[in-house]
């Protein structure tokens, strides 16, 4: 008998729940460059990207990039409509783009351990066209998958 | 071949009730769930569960057992908010394993097939969005989903007088199937726990023979 309350003990103190919220919760789109003839291109000169926040005023959201073929942004919780301000820039040019990404926010949930949390379906996007030629969604689904390719953008100088 | 014919009698001796003149239809019992119940009373979920079981030969004994599953969190840290109540159903059958089957104590083994359908309303209070500021949150009310599993069940059950007797069960649970509509994942789903990791359960009964 004792033997049975020790087991019994034992399952019960194994059955207390731990906190279950995913290691990668961080929601981002991923951009890759391509070239035209639809080769993956590392873009050597800088690239700055800004936003635009709801005050007015402009947040850097990726700083630096060089020497990269992709990036990962964040994206906006629940406002219907994100502006970029994409900047690529080197010792001899600085150029503007901006880039306007509609989508659907979709409210998810984990646990009430777990933040909030949002996903995403990319439903259109448009741009300036003095660096981009064009921003093609590749998958609208935005969600925890940090891997999935979600624009392919081809610039107009590829080297 | 020599191995298995062994095997097959076995399943056979099993499954074949004694031969006494003890007859087939021993009566109903039914049971209150005590742990439940103090979950309910002393966290923010539980379930009040009974037991209808009927005793054949003190050997096998077919169970339906149902609750009511509750859960009403408001998490300090993080701010979400989750409520749901629904009932469940469970439909199994139990053996006693002692070899005196016939004494008042048994020793059960047995499964369990287990359903419940059931809304939740989740929210999250409005805040700012870490990079745009923007106002957020979200409020979802009467989301439907659903839960079937599985559950072997080992428990004991001792005569205490009369027609009362206590016993209580330890039980592996498994999912087999699920719904959770268009909100990601659930919490507590009635009469299963704490969605995902909750393997194991256990009741304390309170059992009474009629």
């Amino acid at each position: 008998m004792r033997k049975l309350t020790f087991c019994f003990c034992s399952i019960l103190l194994a059955a207390c729940s731990s906190i279950d919220c995913p290691v990668n919760n961080t929601v981002t789109t991923r951009y890759c460059f391509y070239n035209t003839d639809g080769d993956s291109l590392v873009l050597m000169d800088t690239l700055t990207i800004s936003t635009v926040r709801q005050d007015g005023t402009d947040s850097i959201i990726l700083n630096r990039n060089v020497g990269k073929a992709s990036f990962s942004l964040p994206v906006s919780y629940s406002h219907p409509e994100d502006i970029l301000v994409f900047n690529v820039y080197n010792k001899t040019m600085s150029v503007f783009d901006t880039v306007w990404v509609k989508k659907d926010d979709i409210p998810h949930f984990e646990s009430v351990d777990c933040n909030a949390s949002f996903f995403h379906r990319l439903t259109d996007v448009r741009h300036t066209k003095h660096f981009i030629d064009s921003i093609v969604i590749k998958n609208p689904s935005v969600d925890y998958d940090k891997n999935t390719t979600h624009f392919y953008i081809y610039p107009k100088v590829s080297d | 071949m020599l191995l298995t014919v062994p095997a097959a009698q076995a399943q056979m001796k099993f499954f074949k009730m004694q031969k006494d003149s003890i007859p087939l239809f021993r009566g109903f019992s039914v049971s209150f769930d005590l742990v439940g119940a103090g979950q309910m009373a002393l966290s923010d979920y539980g379930q009040y569960e009974g037991a209808l079981r009927i005793n054949l030969h003190d050997e096998w004994f077919p169970i339906v057992e149902a609750g009511l599953g509750k859960a009403s969190h408001d998490d300090e840290v993080t701010g979400m908010c989750y409520s749901t109540s629904a009932l469940y159903f469970k439909i199994g059958v139990d053996k006693n394993l002692l070899k005196f089957k016939h004494g008042p104590n048994r020793l059960y083994g047995g499964l369990r097939y287990a359903f419940t359908s059931y809304k939740v309303d989740i929210s999250c209070p409005e805040f700012p969005d870490p990079v745009w500021q923007w106002p957020t949150g979200y409020g979802m009310n009467d989301v439907a989903c659903n839960y079937h599993w599985l559950e072997a069940v080992i428990g004991v059950d001792a005569k205490v007088f009369g027609p009362l007797h206590l016993g209580w069960s330890v039980r592996y649970k498994r999912r087999i199937a699920h719904s959770d509509g268009e909100i990601g994942k659930t919490w507590y789903v009635p009469g299963f726990g704490i969605y995902g990791d909750t393997r194991l359960g256990g009741t304390f009964n309170v059992i009474i023979d009629i």
